[in-house]
């Protein structure tokens, strides 16, 4: 079996036994989610339990392409119950880069299974294939940043790491360990904890921290001087060079175009100014493998490797006090990930606190009585002063550690700031981030899963490209009717219609193949591959003559010299379409059913007033759209979502998915296909087939 | 025993970098190993990046490539010459023939650079060291150096011309495009 070890560490925490699972009887899954999820449904006996369970089983596994080169290629999926979500725990996912995914490959696993509690704190050793499960009260109420410095100086017996360090067999490296690690807020069980390794990599949605923290886990440390065999070495150097060579940007002639510098799927992406800007003495880094280098490194370390919401979550506010993003941002980044928090929860956080605020509803005295110092929004007092509430549950610190809507719900506040969209949830209680009422597909595929998808595959084409580009007065790099033909060529739906965004096409079958396609795609390529969703899909490249991205052409070079298999396109989208069967399954299970797959009230009653990050007026967000076959970029909103038609559409969805559209369940006939009877038979049991 | 003051041809070509550039993405050692061992691995990479993000820029990452020394402490040490470390006659590159290596690791200790440009294949206890991918049986590179090619900043150089000390294998390979990025290029 190429690029996997062949074995799987699995520790419970409880009885402290150390063991493992063969790679091999999930091959049929690839790697990461899709080995994930295959092995949380074998041995999570009940699944409907909470995220803080003992039972809880979360595991870690690299995708496939981790520690092989291929470019982009080296994430690592996370699966397990969640803490964020609402009002429901669904079984989700969280994904992290930087280094972790080549050391455990290198270090001899192809995952990491957490079972059970812990009875005290604790960390896990993992050195070369030797694994040990260590006390952790010296590491317990540390931040995120002194635990991996303290576990370095640890394992290096005080010596660092910047020579060849011997491990405990002999052998030597140059690399630290990679230590992931919970911060405080992790520790008190916060629902919006992040899991961080290195400065700015992080599990950060789903609230996973806090289940470590609930598991007396505080951090797992792995080092690995093994290596990683794949089928065609050759191949994998040539598609590897190849890609970079034909499709990847060319850092000393840039093109300029606004979007390769955002965080959105598209492999001719570069280093970019928008994180860590106010340091110009600067350099760009990138996760093991990378050719895209998306990170910044500054001059006082602060911001370092953090990028989109690490980075931009207080720069607004920055920018308000001071008049510039200045170093307060860089500082507000480092101390959330060393607190341990999710940013993309404190963005929306900090607009909701300033309007309960200023609408003299939250501050000292106030119905929501805090001594958070408001006024002082926009400098570091203010921000450090809402970590640390929120990480050590102080004042109304323990009510914003269980997140938004369960802090708003708390304060009596839930209905109404849901109504009116102040609360700012858009999925499952996840902050909104591209607008369901625009930008439909991404709505809709957080519904169907289980969190804000945060899966960018259609957003240059439908967002990005086109809405930039007519702001600035220029012509779209590619003309919406191009985009269509090209999106019309690739399987297994071939249908140009997919990426019309016109009104009278969101409720339509085209739409629900859109949404079928991100899940099937991200759960396959993505999440179960390991490759960078800000890399991939590739559908727009300016790098390009004719402007064609990679995709699907790059993936399955990729795979087939990583494994030595052929595989076609459409395979492999029914292989993310079997994966998604299992979460849903297991969702199911958790007691999901058509009537809870809904947005929260304001998405059907108040129009989209304006894109997330071009904000202004008129609002504009150009989307491609096809009307009496004539496509063009149209500007799409104001608009909101018909709650009735949408409902029509989720029957469309199912349909497609083969589930049954009165219940939102999977049938029996549809599992059985795809050869997961078993899958039917436990929703048998439960009573949970239509 | 080698003669302490053997003399040694120059070697034709050297790796220079670009400290300030490189991004710490590791593809260069990942594809070093690859084309070299038809294996991935950060240990059996003949190149290095030493990289701390806790640290400032610029002193957070270090690309560690051999020199090829003009006086190759390596070589010299090498108890079998010019059989277990060699020096290509056509390119004066300093290079180990793994056939002949026993493992013994006192090139390893000899270099006179931190950390040592040998690496070694504990697999198959032997040394190895950057041969300028002079012999890539993974990879048919034409002569094109791998660690280079997959660069995707381009902070690796190819040079003939023998850099001044070894401070001066480490360039300023950065242009007017890395400036347009929003990078250093002072």
């Amino acid at each position: 079996m190429f690029a996997q070890n062949g074995k799987i560490l699995r520790v419970n925490l409880t009885n402290k036994q150390i063991s493992t699972i063969k790679t091999e009887e999930y091959k049929q899954w690839g790697g990461g989610h899709g080995i994930g999820v295959a092995i949380f449904f074998d041995i999570t006996k009940g699944k409907n339990i909470g995220a803080f369970d003992d039972d809880n089983v979360i595991a870690i596994v690299p995708g496939l392409f981790s520690g092989t080169l291929v470019p982009a290629g080296g994430r690592t999926e996370l699966v397990g119950i969640q803490a964020q979500s609402y009002p429901y725990e669904w079984f989700s996912r969280s994904n992290i880069g930087g280094r972790l995914g080549n050391m455990l490959k290198f270090a001899g696993f192809d995952g990491v299974i957490l079972e059970g509690k812990a009875d005290g704190p604790t960390w896990i050793s993992i050195i070369e294939g030797d694994v040990e499960l260590k006390d952790a009260s010296h590491l317990w109420g540390l931040d995120t940043y002194t635990t991996q410095k303290v576990i370095y100086k640890e394992l290096s017996h005080g010596k660092g790491f910047d020579n060849w360090a011997n491990t405990k067999s002999g052998r030597q490296t140059t690399q630290k360990p990679c230590v992931l690690t919970i911060g405080p807020a992790g520790e008190n069980r916060s629902r919006i904890a992040s899991i961080l390794t290195d400065t700015g990599s992080g599990f950060g949605q789903g609230g996973f921290g806090g289940v470590w923290g609930a598991k007396n886990l505080k951090a797992i440390s792995v080092v690995g001087t093994g290596s990683i065999d794949v089928a065609d070495a050759k191949a994998l150097l040539n598609a590897r060079l190849w890609a970079e060579n034909n499709y990847g940007a060319n850092c000393d002639r840039p093109t300029a175009h606004f979007w390769q510098e955002c965080m959105t799927s598209h492999f001719a992406g570069h280093p970019s100014r928008f994180w860590a800007p106010f340091d110009k003495y600067r350099r760009a880094s990138g996760c093991h493998s990378c050719h895209l280098n998306c990170r910044p490194r500054t001059s006082t370390a602060l911001g370092n490797d953090s990028t989109c919401m690490d980075s931009m979550f207080y720069q607004n506010w920055d920018i308000r006090k001071h008049g510039r993003i200045s170093e307060n941002s860089g500082k507000a980044t480092d101390l959330a990930q060393q607190f341990g928090i999710n940013t993309f929860e404190l963005h929306t956080m900090l607009f909701y606190l300033n309007t309960l605020y200023n609408k003299g509803i939250l501050g000292r005295g106030k119905k929501i009585n805090t001594d958070l110092p408001m006024d002082k929004i926009g400098e570091v007092e203010l921000v450090e002063d809402l970590l640390h509430k929120i990480a050590y549950r102080k004042d109304i610190g323990d009510d914003l550690a269980e997140g938004l809507p369960r802090a708003a719900e708390r304060w009596g506040r839930l209905e109404e700031d849901q109504e009116t969209g102040l609360l700012g949830d858009m999925f499952w209680g996840y902050p909104a981030h591209y607008d369901a009422r625009a930008e439909v597909y991404w709505g809709y595929a957080s519904i169907m899963s289980a969190r804000d998808v945060n899966c960018h595959d259609f957003n240059v084409l439908s967002y990005w490209m086109p809405t930039v580009d007519i702001k600035e007065g220029r012509m779209p790099l590619v003309s919406a009717e191009q985009v269509a033909r090209w999106i019309g060529e690739i399987g297994p739906y071939y249908d140009p219609e997919m990426v019309s965004f016109s009104t009278d096409n969101i409720y339509s079958v085209h739409m629900a193949r859109t949404t079928a396609w991100l899940l099937h795609y991200s759960l396959f390529w993505k999440q179960s591959c390991g490759l960078c969703d800000n890399a991939f899909a590739d559908f727009i490249n300016p790098y390009r003559p004719d402007c064609r991205g990679l995709t699907p052409e790059g993936e399955l070079k990729f795979y087939q010299s990583v494994t030595g298999e052929e595989l076609s396109f459409d395979d492999s989208m029914e292989i993310g379409r079997k994966i998604l069967n299992l979460d849903k399954a297991i969702w199911t299970l958790q007691g999901r059913h058509r009537e809870t797959e809904k947005f929260p009230k304001y998405i059907y009653t108040l129009d989209a007033q304006s894109a997330a990050y071009l904000p202004g007026r008129p609002p504009i967000y150009y989307m491609p759209t096809m009307k009496d076959g004539k496509w063009e970029y149209q500007n799409v909103i104001p608009r909101h979502i018909s709650e009735q038609e949408f409902e029509e559409w989720k029957t469309l969805f199912y349909e497609l998915e083969g589930w049954d559209p009165k219940t939102g369940w999977q049938t029996r006939a549809t599992l059985e296909a795809m050869g997961l009877k078993y899958v039917a038979d436990q929703l048998n049991h439960s009573r949970k087939l239509p | 025993m080698t003669e302490v003051n053997k003399s040694v041809p120059l070697s034709k070509g050297y790796l220079i970098v670009d400290n300030k550039k490189c991004t710490g993405c590791c593809s260069c050692m990942l594809a070093c190993s690859l084309a070299h061992e038809g294996r991935v691995s950060f240990t059996l990479s003949r190149i290095q990046i030493l990289d701390d993000p806790f640290r400032c820029f610029p002193n957070d990452i270090e690309i560690v490539t051999c020199h090829q020394c003009e006086h190759p402490e390596c070589y010299l040490a090498c108890p079998f010459p010019d059989e277990a470390f060699c020096i290509d006659s056509n390119t004066g590159v300093r290079y180990i023939n793994e056939e002949h290596c026993t493992g013994c690791g006192l090139c390893r200790e000899a270099c006179i650079l931190t950390p040592s440009r040998i690496s070694f294949n504990h697999d198959k206890n032997v040394a190895i060291k950057c041969d300028l991918c002079q012999s890539t049986p993974y990879w048919d590179g034409r002569g094109e150096k791998v660690c280079i090619q997959v660069c995707p900043v381009k902070a690796i150089k190819f040079s003939t011309t023998k850099p001044v000390g070894h401070e001066g294998y480490n360039v300023n390979l950065r242009g007017d495009g890395w400036a347009k990025l929003g990078m250093s290029t002072d």
